[in-house]
């Protein structure tokens, strides 16, 4: 197991199956204490249509881990670093809270914490993560949207899905490299 | 969209920056420029060079304000990050400010170095190693002109780099081209030019001569009239790029900063300074003989020109952060 | 604190542990993962009680984790369960014991021990006793894991006025069922291939494991889902087919459903001729409900009612017209109901995979306390007379509050709640303001200051589950588990479970020896009789006993007796023509609203379900109040935009509230959701916040039942 490839953490979400129930949002709010009116995940809801004709879908969003993050190129000090497995992070000691990488992060995915005046975002749950545990809002999910897992690791139900079934990410266009895939 | 994370601190910022670059200059190109060997333009050269320093610094002072975490802003000067435009602007605007520091002083007269020593209380100033004291009375008159030329690239660059800060952005559609740089850089030189006309309009002691005034005429509309065609590629550019950029170039064209942008930047703070420029410089142009110089209008036009600089800042950090890619 | 618990199971493979037949679309995922540090409990912040692994660090609750070992709750945790801790570090919780000083409502409190507490509210019952008797008593609670404590303190005491909650929740549904297969199936959704439900907004009203089991189904394996509902739900844009179905015709659509089986001769003739009574009355008595007729009823096409009904019959016994669970919507919900169970019959999915299966349970055993004698008055709500199919044991709530503020056929002057907030969740607050007012006493146990804790005069602030140690609980379903919850963190406040509260009351009303007990031999005696080794260890270590293999077809033998007067399916129903209702469900229109009012229809979200929910700051921060829904249809007529204040008015009261315009609602109907516009102070984010829906509905309850009718109240707006 040790001498594998290198491992690279990514997302799969099925958008279809979202329910918009907020677990995921909440269950981040407790394990990583996110204060409240700043979220490190969210839904976007898009509806269209008319009265009896109306369409309603849901797509989980958060930081991408992007390979090429802009976020991280643009931090003055180095505080927002990439670790060897893709994940994305900020030192907080380091932060100065310039804000610079909330305004680079294509993805809205940064906010700025009114109480430490850092700047948060989504760790992937690095530290469960890091113990061979699952996100918090991946485990938490009702509908199992979410399949987190290692790129790299053929045998991840992550690498058979993205294998197996049509995919999307968001906004390749940005040219940050977006490690959240969405199935279609 | 989001809500802005970049207020009023960052606009007032990337103006004053752009000030002290474009004082720096003018005063630079004042002392460059000579008449039998001797700078042509002294006083323009001297306010440029007494001002200079002090836009920057303040801004410096409250981008640092602007930090979540104020007092971590010595981080910023232990790394070097060279992908990163804010950790190289934040070299550069150190070097700069030492710089325009170095260039004031060579600007002051013996006694004012003198009387600005002086200001050190007697007993700080016995402590002060004797050494020290004798390299901070140094005379740097001599080295004005070098100085000046040193500073020019830094100069233009600060004038950059408060463009780049933004350009280099590219989650940003509205602001991710190079025009803008090239918009922030010369907006920035009109800015300090106007200031230098407004200040050589005010200075009663030596007032302004006529050469001055065509000088920096010259120059202003030079520079506007460069930035008036970096404006105007950047909509055609823009409206003819692909959706995100459009939809961000919208908020100019019909959306929030409409007015904002054409009322209170193009047409107060750009055309009509140009167009009295114009008329002023218009004897020159056709050989008619000197220039008029009413001075309520070049104080509109300098003024004008100031507001309008600082217009283009405030629309662009703020409708910048509300573009974006959906 | 902490333990280690692990995934491995004892040897009993078929029992514990997500295996194989559910795990299928859910459990794999969570099994993957190695298992991590965690008290096992369970969730008690809905009726679903999910298991949960409490993550603690230090004397602090950090996080709480899906505990995947029970396939009910199918690994994983909604976002009132992970926002429970927020009920225990709330700074606006219930300390202390309190006893009010000014007058109800004021809000004056003076906090007194436990002893005085005790001494003051035995004082006022002993002094109702001696007035009107023991019956001069209600008890009233909502079902929790010591809501028995409770109940059994009224009984003990000689009240025949236990007032349980399910006569404001799923009554009519139950009794439906019951009468039809003597017993309430559950709908096997991981394997059904059509579903039609209705108003059963499954994917924001979240229920274990259906709401998950139903994502899979229709995402994963393509099975079909017919929605019918008057509003735009989440579940309206996960189906296959919406219908915005005119209010209170829900029962049109399905009679006409069985027309068509029956016409085209789809229904299941072996099935009905082997399990089932009453089929050939069925056929006379659904001619007239051709689907063309049905149209007119319920604006679905003609067309529409046809295709799903030959779709459905095509689909079974892999098609279920799911039940739902919520409360009645119109004073017909029983035969509505009963419909919907006929319906499920007559195309044989009763106990097959993918159809409605039985309920199994896991065996668990009973502590043995000292018995006391039944009351001598009969209930105040005379239910035997009233309602005499209903369970006399629950009560009908809404009669029960007619006759006691008529003070008939006896007066009741003391009142005990316990977990639930009657101001909000019975329909018409005033009402019940009036009942609370003719009250001698009132006395509440509850976690927080809720708006009937405010008008108390006496408040015991109970530990929250997280904080206490609650008997075994029996869930039972296709996939039975029996549930444990102990506690996870010391209560942080002057705070008692319920169990120690009664306790306290009981021996001030000479009652002790019948609670002469503590909670864990009460659990000890009910783990003894699980079907597991070491049963408590078992539970306190993985905190469930599950099945997790479904059976299927044990009910569907010649030999099998169904619990109802015949031993058979009823779908013709003697005992109902005995108690004079209609045998067969006939429809009959229900009443729309005049033009100029609208019906007010409720329902809920993902985030807040239950009363108390709102006012938890993150639940809050994503609904953080809560607005009239109105189609632009109506809105455009009246000038009303999204944001405008509303003046809404009932028979029963009116309220202010925000308007939102959207296309999410039919033009005949508005909707708001429940948990807003508190009274208490208390509750700071709900406080004074939105409009509470419980002060507009009108007093309406199911015929058969006595179940409350939710969707009977006309409302007028007026723009402020």
């Amino acid at each position: 197991m040790a001498q594998k490839t290198k491992k690279r953490y990514a997302m799969v979400l099925d958008s279809r199956k979202c329910i918009d129930c907020k677990a995921c949002i909440v269950a981040c709010k407790a394990e990583n204490d996110v204060p409240l009116g700043v979220f490190r995940n969210r839904i976007i809801v898009e509806k269209a249509g008319e009265y009896p004709k109306l369409r309603m879908s849901f797509d989980p969003e958060q930081c991408h881990h992007c390979e090429n993050p802009s976020c991280v190129r643009v931090c003055p000090t180095g505080a927002s670093y990439q670790r060897e497995d893709g994940i994305v992070l900020v030192k907080y000691d380091d932060c100065i809270g310039c804000k610079y990488c909330i305004i680079a992060c294509p993805y809205d995915a940064r906010y700025h914490n009114p109480e430490t005046h850092t700047v948060g975002k989504c760790t992937f749950c690095a530290h469960r993560v890091d113990h061979g545990e699952l996100p918090a809002c991946v485990e938490t999910c009702p509908s199992k949207v979410r399949v987190f897992g290692d790129l790299n690791d053929p045998k991840s139900e992550l690498h058979q899905l993205l294998a197996s079934r049509r995919h999307q990410v968001m906004n390749p266009q940005t040219g940050n490299g977006p490690q959240l895939y969405y199935l279609l | 969209m989001r809500e802005p994370v970049w207020e009023y601190l960052i606009v007032n910022y990337l103006f004053l920056g752009g000030l002290s670059a474009g004082l720096f200059f003018v005063s630079a190109l004042a002392t460059w420029l000579q008449e039998e060997g001797r700078p042509a333009f002294p006083h323009i050269a001297r306010w440029g060079a007494l001002l200079a320093p002090w836009p920057v610094s303040l801004g410096s002072f409250l981008l640092i304000f602007d930090l979540g975490k104020p007092f971590r802003f010595w981080k910023l000067f232990f790394t070097f990050h060279w992908q990163s435009p804010m950790s190289i602007g934040s070299w550069l605007l150190v070097i700069f400010t030492m710089l325009t520091m170095a260039y004031l002083w060579a600007w002051l007269e013996p006694e004012e170095r003198t009387r600005l020593l002086n200001f050190i209380p007697t007993k700080v100033r016995q402590r002060i190693p004797v050494k020290v004291v004798k390299w901070l009375e140094h005379d740097l008159s001599f080295w004005r002109r070098e100085l000046a030329m040193a500073g020019f690239p830094l100069a233009v660059s600060v004038g950059i780099y408060t463009g780049v800060l933004l350009g280099a952005v590219q989650a940003r559609p509205f602001w991710n081209t190079n025009l803008v740089a090239q918009m922030f850089l010369f907006s920035a030189l009109s800015t300090g030019t106007a200031t230098l006309i407004l200040v050589r309009l005010f200075d009663k002691k030596q007032p302004v001569a006529l050469a001055e005034m065509r000088f920096l005429y010259t120059l202003d509309i030079c520079l506007i009239l460069i930035e008036f065609f970096i404006v105007l590629p950047y909509l055609i550019h823009g409206k003819l790029s692909v959706l995100a950029v459009q939809d961000a170039l919208a908020q100019v064209l019909g959306g929030p900063f409409t007015f904002t942008f054409w009322v209170l930047f193009l047409g107060c703070g750009l055309l009509t300074p140009l167009l009295i420029e114009l008329y002023e410089f218009k004897p020159v142009l056709l050989g008619q003989g000197p220039l008029h110089i009413n001075p309520r209008w070049a104080i509109t036009a300098a003024g004008l020109v100031i507001l309008g600089g600082y217009v283009l800042r405030y629309v662009f950090v703020f409708a910048g952060q509300a573009s974006g890619f959906r | 604190m902490e333990r280690r618990f692990f995934m491995q199971i004892l040897g009993a493979s078929s029992l514990v542990g997500v295996n194989s037949a559910c795990s299928k679309w859910f459990g794999k995922r969570s099994s993957a993962v190695p298992y991590r540090l965690g008290i096992p409990t369970t969730c008690e912040l809905c009726p679903n009680k999910c298991s949960v692994l409490a993550d603690v660090k230090g004397d602090r609750i950090h996080k709480l984790n899906p505990n995947p070992a029970n396939p009910k709750s199918r690994g994983m945790l909604c976002a009132r369960g992970n926002a429970a801790i927020q009920q225990v570090y709330d700074p606006d919780r219930l300390k202390q014991p309190m006893i009010r000083v000014g007058a109800r409502g004021e809000g004056k409190w003076r906090t007194v021990t436990w002893e005085e507490a005790w001494d003051f509210a035995a004082e006022k019952l002993k002094a109702t006793r001696d007035k009107f008797g023991p019956e001069g008593t209600l008890w009233s609670s909502t079902e929790g894991f010591q809501e028995v404590f409770f109940k059994n303190l009224g009984q003990a005491f000689g009240s025949p006025n236990i007032q349980r909650h399910p006569s404001l929740c799923l009554s009519s549904m139950t009794l439906a069922y019951s009468m039809t297969f003597g017993t309430v199936p559950s709908f096997d959704l991981l394997k059904a291939d059509y579903i039609i439900m209705a108003g059963a907004n499954r994917f924001e009203s979240i229920i274990t494991p259906d709401t998950m089991d139903l994502i899979g189904g229709t995402m994963n394996r393509k099975a079909k889902l017919v929605y019918l509902d008057p509003r735009f739900t989440v579940t309206a844009a996960k189906a296959d087919d919406w219908f915005p179905i005119r209010p209170g015709s829900d029962m049109a659509f399905i009679l006409a459903m069985i027309h068509v089986i029956i016409r085209e001769g789809k229904h299941d003739k072996a099935f009905l001729d082997a399990f089932t009574l009453g089929f050939d009355q069925l056929v006379e008595h659904v001619k007239p409900y051709t689907p063309e007729w049905a149209e007119g009823e319920t604006e679905i096409p003609a067309a529409d009612i046809t295709r799903i009904a030959r779709e459905f019959a095509d689909a079974a016994p892999r098609a279920v017209f799911y039940a739902g669970r919520r409360s009645s919507w119109y004073q017909n919900d029983f035969q509505m109901r009963r419909a919907q169970a006929i319906l499920n019959a007559i195309v044989g999915n009763w106990d097959r995979e993918g159809g409605m299966v039985p309920n199994r349970k896991i065996a668990k055993g009973e502590f043995m306390f000292l018995p006391w004698d039944d009351p001598k008055a009969s209930r105040v709500d005379e239910v035997e007379k009233d309602f005499p199919l209903t369970s006399a044991k629950d009560g009908v709530y809404l009669s029960l509050r007619e006759h006691v503020l008529k003070g008939q056929p006896y007066p009741v002057k003391a009142w005990m709640v316990y977990k639930q907030d009657p101001l909000h969740s019975v329909p018409d607050q005033g009402k019940t303001l009036k009942m609370m007012e003719q009250m001698d006493f009132i006395g509440v146990i509850d976690i927080a200051m809720s708006d009937t804790a405010w008008y108390a005069d006496v408040i015991f602030p109970e530990s929250h589950y997280l904080e206490r140690t609650d008997p075994i609980e029996v869930m039972p379903g296709i996939w039975p588990a029996a549930v444990y919850r102990q506690q996870v963190v010391k209560p942080i406040h002057d705070t008692k479970p319920c169990l120690e509260i009664v306790q306290g009351l009981a021996k001030r009303l000479g009652l002790n020896d019948y609670f002469d007990y503590t909670i864990e031999q009460w659990v000890e005696a009910e783990a003894k009789e699980l079907p597991i080794p070491n049963g408590f260890e078992h539970m306190k270590k993985h905190g469930v006993v599950a099945s997790t293999e479904a059976k299927y077809g044990t009910t569907r033998n010649e030999a099998h007796r169904f619990i109802t007067k015949s031993g058979k399916i009823e779908i013709f129903s003697e005992r109902l023509a005995e108690a004079g209702h209609d045998p067969l469900p006939v429809y009959t229109p229900q009443p729309q609203p005049p033009s100029g009012k609208f019906r007010l229809v409720l329902g809920r979200k993902a985030t807040i379900t239950h009363a108390g929910l709102a006012h938890l700051p993150w639940l809050n921060e994503q609904v953080p109040t809560n607005d009239l829904w109105l189609n632009p249809v109506p809105a455009g007529q009246m000038g009303i935009r999204s944001g405008d204040w509303l003046e809404v008015s009932s028979t029963s009261g009116k309220v202010k509230i925000q308007a939102r315009v959207t296309d999410e609602i039919r033009p005949d109907c508005v909707f708001m959701l429940h948990g807003f516009g508190k009274k208490s102070p208390w509750l700071k984010r709900t406080f004074n916040n939105g409009a509470a829906d419980a002060i507009l509905l009108e007093t309406a309850w199911d015929k058969v039942s006595g179940n409350a009718a939710m969707h009977e109240t006309f409302v007028s707006i007026v723009k402020t």
